[in-house]
C-alpha cells in the first residue's frame, strides 16, 4: 500500500520521462535508445565525448529534433506525438544555445520581451517590467537598450538566459552554454545558472565544465555511442565511475 | 556629331522613350516582387507540388534568353491560343512587354529572397521556435527582417538589370528609349550622339539608384 503510494507520488513528480528515445539522421543512428526519468526541480548534467549524442538528446526534449523512435513525456503529456501542440509545450521549456542566438535586429530588452508580447501572454508594459527585472537579475540592466553585437559573449549568453526565463518556464535546457565563451566569461554565466538551480528550476545541462557539473548536478548522465552508459550522483559517476568508458572519458577531461 | 545639337532636337523623343522605359520597369518590378515572394514561399515550402512548380518556373526563365521570352509572349503564345481556341487572339505590345519583364525579374527575385532567407543563421529560427513562437510568427518577426537587410544589395542590383534589360523589348516594338533612339538615328544618321545620350541616361538613372540603395543600407545597419 505504502509502496504503491510512494510510486504514485514519484510518478507525479516526473517532469520529463524519456522512453526508448531513438534518433537517426539518415543512416546515422545518433541515439540508440535512451531511457531517463527527470523529476521536478532536478538538475541533470549530461557529459560525454563530442559526437556522442548529448546535444541531440537535449534537442529532442523540446523537439528541435524529431525523434525517430521512442517517446518523451513532459508533465505526462507526449511531446513526440505528431498531434502534440508543440508551440504551447515549448512555451514552458526554455532553451539556451551554445551560440546564444540572440536576435541581432532587436535591442537586449526587446529580445527578452519579444516572446511574451508576441504570444499575448503579457501586455507590453508588463513584459517590459519583467524584462528589466530579469536583466537586473543577470546583472545587465544597464545594457537594456544596447544591441546584442555590442555585448561580450558572456553578456550575450546572460541575456539569452533572461530571454528564456521571460517565458516563465519550468524546465530549462542548456546546450553547451559556455563552450563558445572566452575562459574569463565562463564564470559569470555559470553563476547565473547556479542561482537558477538553487531556486529549484528543473534543468538539463549539456556541458564540458566538469567542476560545475560536479557542483550543481543532482544526477549526471554519461552519454556515449548514443546511450546513457552510466548515471548517478556526481560522486558516483565522476568520482567513482564504474563503466570503463566513463573512466576513460573522465581521465581525459579532468 | 554635335552632342548638344542632337539633344536639343531630339529631347521630346528621348523623354517619351525614357518615360516608357521607366514606367515599364517600375510596373514590372512591382509585379516581379509579388511573383518573387510567392515563388520563394512555394520554393521553401514542404509541399512537393508547389516546390516543383517554383523550381520549374525558375529553371525555364533562367534557362532561356529574355529576347526569346519576349518573342514567346508576343508572337508564340498568341498563336498557340489562336490555334487552340480557333478565334482571333492578339496581345498588345505593352502587355507582352510587361509580362516578359515581370516574369523574368520575378524568377531572379524569388531566388534572391530564397538565398537571403537561407543566409539567416539557422540558430535564429531555432531560438524563436524554442520560445514557443509558431513558424509563421518566427518568419515574420525574426527571419524576414534580417533577410530583408541581406537581400537589399542584390535586390537593387536586380532592379538595375531589369531597367537595362527593358531595352531588349525594343525588338518587339515597345516604344521605349532604345526604340526611339533607333528611329531618330534612322532619320538623321546621328548614331554617335544619339547612343551616347542613351548611354548617359542609363548611367544617370543607375547612379541615382545605387546612391539611394547605399543610403538605405547605411540607415538600416545603423
Amino acid at each position: 500500500m505504502t509502496a504503491d503510494l510512494n510510486e504514485s507520488v514519484k510518478k507525479e513528480n516526473i517532469k520529463i520521462h524519456v522512453k526508448g528515445l531513438k534518433k537517426a539522421f539518415g543512416k546515422l543512428e545518433v541515439l540508440k535508445g535512451i531511457d531517463a526519468e527527470i523529476t521536478t526541480g532536478e538538475v541533470i548534467c549530461v557529459i560525454g565525448p563530442s559526437g556522442s549524442g548529448k546535444s541531440t538528446f537535449l534537442r529532442c526534449i523540446n523537439r528541435l529534433e524529431e525523434a525517430t523512435g521512442g517517446e518523451i513525456l513532459v508533465d505526462g503529456e507526449s511531446i513526440t506525438d505528431r498531434k502534440a501542440d508543440i508551440d504551447r509545450i515549448r512555451q514552458h521549456i526554455g532553451m539556451v544555445f551554445q551560440q546564444f542566438n540572440l536576435f541581432p535586429h532587436y535591442t537586449v530588452k526587446e529580445n527578452v520581451m519579444l516572446a511574451p508580447v508576441e504570444l499575448k501572454l503579457k501586455s507590453k508594459a508588463d513584459a517590459e517590467k519583467k524584462a528589466m527585472e530579469l536583466l537586473k537579475r543577470v546583472g545587465l540592466e544597464d545594457k537594456a537598450d544596447a544591441k546584442p553585437r555590442q555585448l561580450s559573449g558572456g553578456q550575450q549568453q546572460r541575456v539569452a538566459i533572461a530571454r528564456a526565463l521571460a517565458m516563465e518556464p519550468d524546465i530549462m535546457l542548456f546546450d553547451e552554454p559556455t563552450s563558445a565563451l572566452d575562459p574569463e566569461m565562463v564564470c559569470e554565466v555559470l553563476d547565473v545558472m547556479r542561482e537558477l538551480a538553487a531556486e529549484g528550476m528543473t534543468m538539463v545541462i549539456v556541458t564540458h565544465e566538469m567542476g560545475f557539473a560536479h557542483d550543481v548536478a543532482d544526477r549526471v548522465f554519461f552519454i556515449d555511442q548514443g546511450i546513457i552508459m552510466e548515471e548517478g550522483t556526481p560522486e558516483q559517476v565522476m568520482d567513482n565511475p564504474q563503466n570503463e568508458r566513463t573512466q576513460s572519458f573522465l581521465s581525459k577531461v579532468l | 556629331m554635335s552632342l548638344f545639337k542632337v539633344l536639343g532636337e531630339a529631347y521630346p523623343m528621348f523623354l517619351d522613350g525614357l518615360s516608357m522605359t521607366v514606367r515599364i520597369t517600375i510596373l514590372s518590378l512591382i509585379i516581379a516582387l509579388v511573383i518573387g515572394i510567392f515563388v520563394c514561399l512555394m520554393n521553401i515550402s514542404n509541399n512537393i507540388v508547389l516546390k516543383s512548380i517554383a523550381k520549374f518556373y525558375i529553371w525555364l526563365i533562367r534557362g532561356t534568353p529574355m529576347l526569346v521570352q519576349a518573342f514567346y509572349f508576343y508572337f508564340a503564345i498568341p498563336q498557340l491560343i489562336q490555334g487552340v481556341t480557333g478565334t482571333q487572339f492578339r496581345i498588345d505590345i505593352f502587355t507582352a512587354s510587361l509580362i516578359t519583364l515581370a516574369m523574368n525579374a520575378g524568377a531572379y527575385i524569388s531566388e534572391i529572397f530564397r538565398g537571403s532567407i537561407e543566409a539567416v543563421n539557422k540558430g535564429q529560427m531555432e531560438a524563436a521556435r524554442s520560445l514557443g513562437l509558431s513558424y509563421a510568427k518566427s518568419m515574420q518577426k525574426i527571419i524576414l527582417p534580417q533577410a530583408i537587410r541581406i537581400c537589399l544589395p542584390s535586390l537593387v542590383n536586380q532592379f538595375i538589370i531589369t531597367l537595362k534589360d527593358s531595352t531588349i523589348l525594343y525588338a518587339i516594338g515597345l516604344a521605349e528609349i532604345m526604340n526611339k533612339a533607333k528611329v531618330y538615328v534612322g532619320r538623321t544618321m546621328e548614331s554617335f550622339a544619339t547612343y551616347t545620350w542613351v548611354a548617359i541616361f542609363f548611367l544617370a538613372i543607375v547612379t541615382v539608384l545605387s546612391l539611394v540603395s547605399r543610403t538605405v543600407e547605411r540607415r538600416m545597419n545603423s
